[in-house]
């Protein structure tokens, strides 16, 4: 097991992360970045190729929401850059959707389940003509047909997450930036949930990137697994995962890859943390 | 309704018709001299008599007419100022201080100033009405503007709405039960205020109604007048319930 940690992490901690299917859509170059005089991300290197899907794990405080941020454009580097298809990323775009973890938090209380969808069409302009048939066909896709006059407060959390995501791929987004967005919701609802977002990416062909703490959700879900280190924030081990998709749940984590690569993870973040 | 719902509301019928008994019992009894506390009887003969015969339906209007007046002043500007001092955390610190030292200032103390600046006049009364009520709609309003959540804020930037956009989708919606509760409030001091201008103003209403009655020794007239200014606050009151249930139907959880 540490001969392949060190093989798929030859310069080090601070080894540039390079690997990548497509053609680079989001980038970190050199990224550093201090927040009320403490600083949080160190030398940050990271390359999101098109249709990729990088998962990021780390220890709480590591920096990930951090990251998560400033690859939206709702942060600034302190120094380095963002790009987004090389264009430099000053402040978020509207076909760079977020997922956010606390969906109580992100959704709008006094709209209904249409409305709150609807608040992303009327940000991208979409016709108002299109847009009931639009708000329908998104609530039909992530699992809430019939859901559409329902209050946030109506529904269960992984309904209202399922509705987050309605949302934002109401904004056409081909880029998916997800916060921990399965971190407070029960197992089995996590796990149809999981298999959702790996559908909508492949249906989309969105290029996606999931901060989690979860090491298996993120094995199971990703081309590439990215792990930080904390004080300050900085990527200390990249793996790729090879796994045939689509994915499955059972087979999928029973594979002999999946259990290998999820013992690398662990001892990897066991180490970090002795 | 629920039938326990319908056994409350005839219970406090009960005890309203109960009161009005009591005090007809009180006025039968000569406790307290005619002249001064008339019995239900004749304060509803006098209230009948004026609105049909006399000029209190018009007296009445012109109260009703004016507290409205002043209540949508008031809360019109509360809620443009409210918003601008809500949204601006800088504007808060600047104004805060400021708005609290003159909050708690009885909207009758500038009525003096009010009469020296405007005279007797309609435009008088409406300006203590809006200016009594502004203060109840102006704190709700910047208390609902600050409390916005910091997430809907971020969602927004991520959609890209513009800046005027944020306020009409977000920020406004988001205030709402603040600023219903500010206008319910903001109601009742206009029509305390209403009724003080008109005795001060002998503006056409109730307020002078109730003033000339009592100078005159009409009890009776000087009951019709409270008796109508009390439907009215129940009435306003129990109308924005119903505007509230409507507009906040979100908050009803289940």
């Amino acid at each position: 097991m540490n001969k392949a940690y060190e093989a798929s992490n030859p310069g080090g901690p601070h080894a540039a992360v390079t690997a990548q299917t497509g053609a680079p859509v989001l980038a970190a170059k050199g990224v550093h970045i201090t927040l009320g005089g403490r600083k949080i991300l160190q030398d940050i290197d990271l390359t999101i190729g098109e249709g990729e899907f990088v998962c990021v794990v780390g220890a709480s405080g590591c920096g990930k929401t951090t990251l998560l941020r400033l690859l939206a454009g709702l942060y600034q580097p302190s120094e380095g850059s963002i790009r987004y298809r090389d264009k430099e990323m000053l402040k978020p775009r509207q076909d760079v959707a977020i997922i956010f973890q606390d969906y109580g938090k992100a959704l709008l209380p006094w709209r209904t389940a249409r409305g709150n969808v609807a608040l992303a069409l009327e940000a991208i302009g979409a016709p108002r003509a299109t847009r009931d048939a639009r708000i329908e066909e998104l609530l039909a896709k992530v699992g809430l047909p019939g859901e559409a006059d329902k209050y946030p407060n109506q529904m269960s959390g992984g309904m209202q997450q399922r509705l987050q995501i309605a949302r934002s791929l109401a904004q056409n987004p081909s880029v998916l930036l997800m916060d921990e967005p399965f971190g407070a919701l029960d197992a089995m609802t996590r796990q149809g949930l999981q298999d959702e977002v790996l559908s909508i990416a492949r249906s989309t062909g969105a290029t996606s990137f999931f901060v989690t703490h979860d090491l298996e959700e993120a094995i199971y879900l990703g081309d590439r697994v990215v792990g930080l280190l904390a004080n300050p924030g900085r990527v200390a081990i990249t793996l790729d995962v090879k796994l045939p998709r689509p994915r499955d749940q059972l087979t999928t984590r029973e594979d002999p890859e999946f259990l290998r690569l999820r013992r690398e993870l662990f001892d990897f973040i066991k180490k970090a943390e002795a | 309704m629920k039938p326990s719902r319908i056994a409350w509301f005839f219970a406090s019928l009960l005890v309203a018709c109960g009161f009005v008994m009591l005090w007809q019992y009180l006025s039968d009894a000569r406790l307290v001299s005619p002249v001064f506390l008339p019995g239900p009887d004749r304060a509803w003969a006098a209230l009948v008599r004026g609105i049909t015969q006399g000029e209190l339906g018009a007296r009445w209007l012109g109260t009703i007419e004016r507290m409205i007046y002043g209540w949508l002043l008031a809360s019109f500007a509360g809620i443009v100022i409210g918003a601008f001092i809500g949204s601006s955390e800088r504007a808060r610190a600047y104004v805060g201080p400021m708005l609290e030292l003159i909050r708690p200032l009885p909207a009758s103390a500038v009525v003096p100033l009010a009469i020296s600046l405007l005279g007797l006049s309609e435009a008088m009364v409406l300006t203590v009405i809006g200016f009594g009520a502004l203060w109840p709609m102006l704190l709700s309003t910047v208390h609902g503007f600050a409390a916005v959540e910091p997430r809907l804020y971020e969602v927004s930037r991520a959609l890209g709405l513009p800046q005027w956009k944020v306020i009409l989708k977000i920020a406004l919606p988001s205030s709402m039960p603040d600023i219903v509760a500010g206008m319910r409030l903001a109601l009742t001091v206009s029509l305390i205020l209403t009724v003080i201008g008109e005795m001060l103003a002998s503006r056409e209403g109730l307020g002078s109604h109730i003033l000339i009655s009592a100078r005159s020794f009409r009890s009776a007239d000087l009951f019709a007048g409270v008796i109508l200014l009390g439907v009215t606050g129940y009435v306003s009151a129990m109308a924005l319930t119903l505007a509230e249930s409507r507009l906040l139907r979100w908050r009803e959880s289940h």
